[in-house]
């Protein structure tokens, strides 16, 4: 009898909330809920899915999930590699002289077992245009442009080191691409097993041994912790390897940050809603205390509703998530892989943790205090007592942020900074109010402004809740439009993808007339002199730099020297100013190696001779920029007299490959590098990120733009009393709606235009100092943003008006 | 001599409002005894509610004690005051106070469940029927006018058969005609359940149906 009682009670209870739901007070909470849920559960999928998109397109640049570099073979490391079940293919690296029977040319040799790449495509074609995708013993694969500079056809014979191979056929395409022409050297693929044919590895021969490894995760990561590395050695990985390597880094501290942001609006959302909710509770459950309910009983009743709630809003949300996903994926399926990585049940867990770890002191505190209202509430409305109880579920959201992005600077970067904002902001804006609450306005306009100073905390909050979701939703944006429009910067288009090495001086001008006749986009001619770098201040480099700073690109092997009458002006100077006589530019990580400065007397030997020039200046090179850049620029008085080869950059369409091979025949001593392929790959590349990051930061401002809405809607609605007795006083309806108008109106400009001024400042110093990019300012989202918050407002009272105007019954 | 219901002693009632101390009644002693039914009158702001709300339990004196069926509710916490309210007092509303989501007679079953006892719907029926709303049962409050759900609220009171039953101003929302019905139909069931009554009103013809009449003017009680 008894528990057939309580079990009808419970039916009950379960039936009401199930009816408080559909009725619709719990609405605005669960839409919160349910908008956070489908936020979180797509924008994680979402991340999940571009994230293993961008990571397979990094791996497959550097040829394997993880790369050892080294200059020394390291066995021990394969047998570990093996134990904890990764794949591995090594490749011995070296540059030598090839020799055909007509030319010779310094190749990079790249000797590799049949299982390289493990990642990425390589593609090679032999005679008869037969394709094959690994190299095989006894083969010999060399790069197009060989076939030229050394004169030789597919089938000859070419000698490199002291073996003797047969040239297999051409390499079409190959991963571990490298975006400086001048680190680039024709390349020759051979077989490990030729290797020791070659003779090229001696005691002294400079050699790069590479192992590739791939397989799990964390067997990767274990492999790495297992090994202490040592001088010139390192691991390369997706997201250390230059200028792909950025790109993907980049897009996923973007995807990480957006993330948060929708998480932080929504929260805002959630907690005005929840705190709205437990409002218009307090009479119920005065009325159902003041009938005997005892606290246990209320308490039972919150959580049957509460978790319905919950639960309605997982399922719901995640519903929205999956949709939402699939719809945010349309726009990128032709550059998705066709077979998707799956995201698997992440973004579920995901939000269902978030949905609790904000609902439970967003929901919970002001349920913890309502439980506590007085039952003397049904007979007397009381001031509200303000109370701390509930305080410490504030703990786990924070907890669980410092667990999950402790590490993150960039994510921290906006929270303080948001922190910091949400009160100037708040109470700016609301100075702001004030200030204009001075000037003589109309009717509606002095009502509104009177309304908005009188209930000052209110005030304050909606307008740090509007301001802040505005800011967010400005901040996606921004830095969207700030980190493509820096990718585009460094790689536009329009960049040079040809290299014309080696142009004879009798030859320069006939060659560049020939560009120029064709309408080819071409840099100027630089000289190409090589030399060396031998003396700082008259010290010599061998006696005075510590040996292990000399182990440096520039002081090992002679480099390219140009002369100019001015430097470059896409490379930044950074100290100093070019001069016309005796001067020479340094690039700044040789000048910090080294310890040069400006002013220090450098000597060089070129050809045997010895010139002298002093530092004037210190310049920025982006060597990922494939344009023609120089560890060191001379005034034409220093060099321009010594022989040189020039050197030509300029950008070649497909229609225009004719031409290309056309200039090949016609001028066989210039060596032309062809970056097409590697320029196409980088801008594939771009265009998937762009594409994938345009898209989540779309999904993140419509999510935004939606809690907004809600939290417009929200106040709206608790304003329903007051409009109601206006309405039945019998205040005419453009009476109310134009106060309505103004308020809110004035709300919302304010509001936006506090809002660009935050997101600007903290897009700044996140430009400046997180992403380390260059800053801009963006007049335009000072009018854009309260525009936006207009259209809201205007869109939130269309939604709202009808219902507000009903008279009482 | 019959059975004490309430009594109280030397009853202060004090707030604080805007620093300065507000005394709402002052000194307040009197007993009301079993099936006896008494009215509570005076002008609006005298303090009556207050004083009702001290004699339920749902607010504390600032001084002075108060026993409710013969408990000293200054000895009692909130749980135990809220246990004699769900098993003794009904109330009725100037409002009503019915939950907009449950239907009339979800709204009458409601005490029965707060004690723990399931729904009864039979008695809620019976209930509804005599209080003349047979087949308004699946209406929700919204449905209903306001004589109709102050009804609704009188069946509600009843459903747990309390001893006692606090009414403020039950008719102060509703026209004369209606709350002529709801009177006579809160007499009514207040003979036939043998409840002890504590009606608030402002109504004098309405206080002169009741066997005491208290009045409160200026914080001090009188009896007529
Ligand atoms: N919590 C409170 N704070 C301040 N004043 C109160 C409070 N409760 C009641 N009062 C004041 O006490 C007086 C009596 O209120 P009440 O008992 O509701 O009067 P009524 O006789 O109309 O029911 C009123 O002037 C009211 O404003
Ligand atoms: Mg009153």
């Amino acid at each position: 009898m008894q528990t057939s009682n309580v079990s009808s009670g419970n039916k009950m209870l379960l039936r009401w909330s199930l009816r408080e739901i559909w009725q619709g007070q719990l609405w605005p909470v669960m839409a919160a809920l349910t908008l956070i849920v489908a936020c979180v559960v797509a924008l994680s999928a979402l991340a999940i899915r571009v994230d293993a998109v961008l990571t397979s397109q990094g791996r497959a640049m550097i040829a394997a999930d993880l790369v050892f570099n080294s200059a020394t073979a390291t066995p021990s490391l394969l047998s570990d590699a093996q134990n904890l079940g990764l794949t591995s293919s090594s490749q011995t690296r070296f540059q030598t002289m090839a020799f055909s029977d007509n030319n010779m040319q310094l190749v990079t040799v790249k000797s590799v077992e049949s299982s390289y790449p493990l990642r990425g495509e390589l593609i090679l074609m032999g005679e008869t245009e037969k394709v094959s995708h690994s190299v095989q013993a006894s083969e010999l694969w060399i790069d197009e442009q060989l076939l030229s500079l050394l004169a030789v056809n597919i089938g000859d014979k070419l000698a490199i080191g002291d073996a003797e191979l047969t040239i297999s056929g051409k390499i079409i395409a190959q991963p571990e691409v490298t975006f400086n022409p001048f680190r680039t050297m024709p390349s020759v693929l051979i077989h490990e097993s030729d290797l020791p044919k070659t003779g090229a590895i001696q005691v002294g021969s400079r050699v790069q041994y590479r192992t590739f490894f791939k397989g799990e995760k964390s067997a990767l990561t274990q492999l790495q912790q297992n090994y202490q590395l040592q001088a010139s050695q390192r691991w390369i990985s997706e997201d250390n390897n230059g200028r792909s390597a950025d790109l993907i880094s980049k897009s996923k501290q973007y995807l990480s940050l957006t993330i948060v942001m929708v998480i932080l609006m929504a929260s805002v959302t959630l907690i005005l809603t929840c705190q709205h909710y437990a409002r218009s509770r307090i009479d119920t459950v005065a009325m159902l205390k003041s009938m005997g309910a005892s606290k246990g009983w209320l308490r039972r009743w919150l959580l049957v509703q509460v978790g319905l709630m919950f639960t309605a809003g997982l399922l719901l949300g995640s519903l929205v998530g999956i949709l939402l996903e699939l719809l945010l994926r349309l726009p990128l399926q032709h550059i998705l892989p066709e077979q998707l990585p799956g995201y698997g049940y992440l973004p579920f867990v995901f939000a269902t943790l978030v949905a609790l770890l904000i609902g439970l002191p967003a929901l919970g505190i002001p349920l913890i205090r309502l439980l506590d209202t007085s039952a003397i509430v049904v007979l007397q409305a009381q001031q509200p007592t303000p109370s701390k109880k509930g305080w410490w579920l504030n703990i786990l959201p924070i907890a669980a942020f410092i667990f999950f992005y402790g590490n993150n600077s960039l994510v921290w970067m906006v929270l303080s900074g948001l922190i910091v904002l949400f009160f100037v902001l708040a109470n700016s804006s609301y100075a702001l109010l004030f200030l204009l609450s001075r000037y003589k306005w109309g009717a509606a306009m002095s009502l509104a402004l009177s309304r908005i100073k009188r209930s000052q905390k209110i005030t304050i909050m909606q307008l740090a809740a509007l301001s802040g979701s505005l800011l967010l939703v400005t901040l996606i944006w921004l830095l969207r439009s700030d980190l493509l429009g820096d990718w585009q910067q460094t790689l536009p288009a329009e960049t040079a993808n040809v290299f014309a090495l080696n142009i004879a001086p009798a030859q320069q001008q006939a060659y560049l007339q020939e560009l120029d006749k064709n309408n080819i986009t071409r840099s100027p001619a630089y000289a190409i002199i090589r030399g060396r770098l031998t003396a700082i201040n008259g010290g010599k480099i061998k006696d005075t730099v510590a040996p292990e700073k000399q182990d440096i690109n520039v002081l090992h092997r002679e480099i390219n020297f140009t002369w100019a009458k001015q430097l470059p002006d896409y490379n930044e100077v950074l100290e100093g100013a070019w001069t016309d006589k005796g001067g020479v530019s340094v690039e700044q990580s040789v000048a910090k190696d080294l310890q040069i400065g400006i002013g220090d007397s450098l000597d060089f030997t070129v050809n045997n001779q010895t010139v002298v020039a002093t530092v004037n200046s210190i310049r920025a090179v982006n060597w990922q920029s494939m344009k023609p850049n120089f560890y060191f620029i001379f005034t034409p008085d220093v060099i321009a007299q010594l022989p040189a080869t020039w050197l030509v950059s300029f950008r070649i369409d497909d229609s225009q490959t004719p031409l290309l091979n056309e200039l090949g025949r016609n001028y066989p001593t210039v060596s032309l590098l062809d970056f097409r392929i590697i320029g196409e790959k980088i801008q594939q590349l771009l265009a998937q990120v762009v594409w994938s990051l345009s898209v989540l930061a779309g999904l993140g401002v419509v999510s935004g733009i939606l809690l907004i809405f809600t939290l417009l809607r929200l106040s709206l609605t608790q304003r329903q009393r007051e409009i109601t007795l206006y309405r039945t006083l019998g205040a005419s309806r453009r009476r109310i709606s134009q106060t309505l108008w103004c308020e809110y109106g004035v709300m919302a400009v304010v509001a936006g235009f506090v809002a660009a001024i935050g997101a600007e400042s903290i897009e700044f110093s996140l430009m400046k100092w997180g992403l380390k990019l260059t800053p801009s300012v963006h007049i335009e989202m000072w009018f854009i943003v309260p525009l936006l918050a207009l259209l809201l407002v205007f869109a939130s009272l269309m939604s709202a008006i009808k219902q507000l105007l009903q008279p009482l019954q | 001599m019959s059975l004490s219901i309430i009594k109280t002693v030397s009853v202060c009632k004090s707030v604080s409002s805007n620093e300065a101390q507000l005394s709402i009644l002052n000194d307040i002693s009197f007993e009301i005894f079993a099936r006896e039914r008494v009215a509570i009158i005076g002008t609006s702001g005298a303090g009556k509610s207050t004083l009702m709300g001290l004699l339920a339990g749902l607010d504390s004196p600032s001084s002075g004690e108060i026993e409710l069926l013969g408990q000293p509710l200054s000895q009692l916490d909130d749980e135990q005051r809220a246990k004699i309210r769900s098993e003794s007092i009904g109330f009725v509303f100037q409002n009503f106070l019915l939950i907009p989501s449950l239907t009339a007679l979800e709204n009458v079953t409601l005490p029965a469940i707060l004690r723990g006892e399931g729904e009864d719907i039979v008695k809620a029926q019976q209930l509804l029927h005599s209080v003349g709303l047979s087949g308004r049962e699946t209406h929700l409050p919204a449905q209903l006018s306001g004589g109709e759900q102050q009804r609704v609220a009188l069946a509600r009171a009843f459903m747990t058969q309390p001893k006692i039953l606090f009414a403020d101003e039950p008719t102060g929302n509703l026209d004369e005609k209606t709350a002529q019905n709801i009177i006579e139909l809160l007499f009514e069931m207040n003979r036939e359940y043998g409840t002890t009554l504590v009606l608030i009103t402002h109504d004098s013809n309405l206080a002169e149906r009741c066997d005491r009449i208290l009045t409160i003017h200026a914080g001090e009680l009188q009896e007529l």
